[in-house]
């Protein structure tokens, strides 16, 4: 299958910010996560692809056009910012149609479009307010509508999720895999948050210093990280599918046949995440206040730089971080039987989408 | 401390709208009704809103694409230009206004203007040319900080939704620095109405000719008519309170002073 969106050896030099050799291919209809630290470039590379900066060296081919020197409104191509850059001046109505007018659409179809994407929204009730009277959501939903209205090749999502609250965060999610759903966008999403990733990626790729380090499907990315890099980078990154049911005050997870506690007042189906250092090994069971503690086997013990992440089976992987010292003096290798404790405080529940 | 400053503000009041009342209460009404109908001072009026006019719209004109440039651009030399761009808000007008004399009345581009039939030195075309002299840096100033309170990710936006740099430029960053426009405009407007140093170095203070409000005070106060001189202030007064209460209302996001 032909790529959507091929970035071919892009290199672009912005200040202290840069992009060197960058390679990447998004699949039509993917859902493409980009993650990275603060000033690995994840914004260049999107307004790159926007067209507001020109490359250096190296292409960008959307479709079967080359797009690397064209104007950023002969691109097809939708941008949507963290912080909704809104035009304060226009009304909902006028901001989603602002794209319409300028391809000169007629206003009767002006009208039409605006309303079929604010149902699709769910924010047509909100058209003749002005953008400073709504709630960051429905911001952000505005700011998606003024971009798809234009039925875009390719959606660019700049940190969507990071000005909103966790509930808004939580809509979002489910809204963008809605619209991905029914209209078939390509969407490249930067983000920070790893619960975009875990709801929403067919692939994600790691970004770091101008570079992609390694990309793929997460999970192959999770449970095979390229370098040292990677695997700190996700190591926050236990993520446990499950059905969670109320007990008591907390939630009982359930994944393949094992259970766990988690904090949380949350049911249904769930992703859990939980940090590898939360999670502490020993050879015998004990007495402790933690919630949880599960007999496991040891499958795999990875060196990274002063630490050393030890992957679990207790019926569902699990990684703990631990020191050298400490997994020395437990003498853990492949096939160990070990018991991983971790309190219900520790584990992070997530609600999953559809 | 608290009643010392609250003490001295109440004071500085006082004396503000003291002096000012004073001058405006000096003429009886009927005698400035009078000196307002006085040909002279009808004259003075007209010119100055003629030129402060005219001079306004250039300085708009000229201020709004450069401050926009200073906002958005990089490009080398820019911290000199912005200097030296701005460098009229500090310089005393009397010395723009005789830098002014000199490059229209010794220099060969000066001389082939006056040729080409733009004649300036002492003429109402000088006026126009020492208030945009003299005001330009003011509008370039407000409209810098205007356009730089602008995110440029608003103008990323509209162009992926098809704009030109021009259309991104009209639709957008202007109606978003619309409050710093109106009050630089504003400004700029009462500045040239009150202009006086440069205009006289440049268009003199010729009676019936170059008289604007500001020469008509200084003409009629030389020659001993308090009265008009009184007419002509006042008029001033209300043009500053009028300009102060715009700029009020609208500098809320603008930032001009």
């Amino acid at each position: 299958m032909a790529a959507m969106l091929s970035v071919e050896s892009l290199s672009v030099l912005l200040g202290e910010f840069q992009l060197r050799n960058l390679s990447l291919a998004v699949q039509p209809g993917e859902y493409f996560i980009i993650l990275g630290p603060t000033g690995a470039g994840k914004t260049i590379l999107l307004e790159t692809i926007a067209g507001i900066h020109q490359p250096d060296r190296g292409r960008i081919i959307l479709g079967s056009r080359e797009i690397t020197r064209l104007e950023p409104r002969e691109r097809n191509v939708g941008i949507v910012y963290q912080d909704y850059m809104l035009f304060p001046h226009l009304t909902v109505r006028e901001n989603i149609a602002f794209g319409l007018k300028q391809q000169q659409v007629p206003k009767e179809g002006r009208r039409r479009a605006v309303e079929d994407i604010s149902t699709l929204l769910r924010i047509d009730h909100l058209l003749d307010r002005y953008p400073d009277t709504l709630s960051g959501g429905e911001q952000q939903r505005t700011a998606l509508a003024r971009a798809l209205v234009l039925k875009p090749c390719i959606l660019l999502l700049d940190e969507p999720m990071n000005a909103l609250d966790s509930r808004s965060r939580e809509l979002l999610r489910h809204t963008l895999a809605a619209i991905q759903k029914q209209t078939g966008t390509t969407i490249v999403h930067i983000t920070h948050h790893f619960e975009d990733v875990y709801l929403l990626a067919d692939r994600i790729a790691i970004m770091r210093d101008g570079c992609i380090v390694q990309a793929g499907e997460p999970s192959n990315v999770f449970s095979h990280p390229a370098d040292a890099f990677v695997a700190d980078f996700l190591c926050i990154a236990n993520l446990i599918r499950g059905v969670s049911t109320p007990a008591g005050k907390l939630a009982r997870i359930v994944t393949n046949g094992q259970e766990f506690f988690a904090a949380s007042d949350i049911s249904g189906r769930v992703v859990a995440t939980l940090h590898p250092e939360d999670v502490i090994l020993s050879r015998e069971p004990f007495a402790s206040s933690a919630r949880n503690c599960l007999e496991g086997t040891v499958r795999e013990v990875i060196p990274v730089g002063s630490t050393v992440r030890v992957v679990l089976d207790v019926g569902f992987p699990l990684t703990a971080l631990l020191t050298r010292e400490s997994c020395h003096d437990l003498e853990l290798g492949a096939g160990s039987r070990v018991f991983a404790t971790f309190k219900a405080t520790a584990v992070h529940v997530i609600a999953a989408a559809g | 401390m608290r009643r010392v400053s609250l003490g001295l503000t109440a004071l500085m009041f006082l004396v503000i709208s003291g002096i000012l009342l004073g001058l405006v209460l000096y003429s009886p009404l009927p005698v400035l009704a009078g000196s307002l109908a006085n040909p002279e001072i009808r004259f003075a009026i007209l010119l100055s809103l003629a030129t402060s006019v005219a001079s306004t719209c250039i300085c708009i004109a000229v201020a709004v694409p450069v401050a926009y440039a200073l906002a958005r651009y990089a490009f080398p030399g820019k911290r000199i230009a912005t200097l030296v761009l701005t460098l009229p808000l500090t310089l005393p007008p009397l010395v723009a206004g005789i830098a002014l004399l000199l490059f229209f009345g010794t220099t060969p581009w000066g001389k082939a203007l006056e040729n080409a039939g733009f004649a300036v030195i002492f003429t109402p075309l000088g006026i126009i040319v020492a208030e945009v002299f003299v005001n330009l840096p003011y509008m370039v100033r407000i409209m810098r900080s205007a356009f730089a309170a602008v995110n440029p990710r608003f103008e990323h936006v509209a162009k992926t939704l098809g704009c030109t740099d021009s259309g991104a430029f009209f639709q957008v960053a202007l109606p978003m620095a619309r409050h710093g426009l109106i009050a630089g405009t504003v400004i700029t407007w009462a500045k040239a109405m009150g202009e006086f140093g440069a205009v006289l170095m440049l268009a003199g203070a010729t009676t019936m000719r170059t008289e604007t409000l500001p020469i008509a005070l200084y003409l009629n106060i030389s020659t001993g008519d308090v009265d008009r001189a009184v007419a002509a202030a006042t008029i001033l007064i209300f043009i500053a309170i009028a300009a102060l209460c715009t700029v009020e209302y609208f500098d809320s996001d603008a930032g001009v002073f």
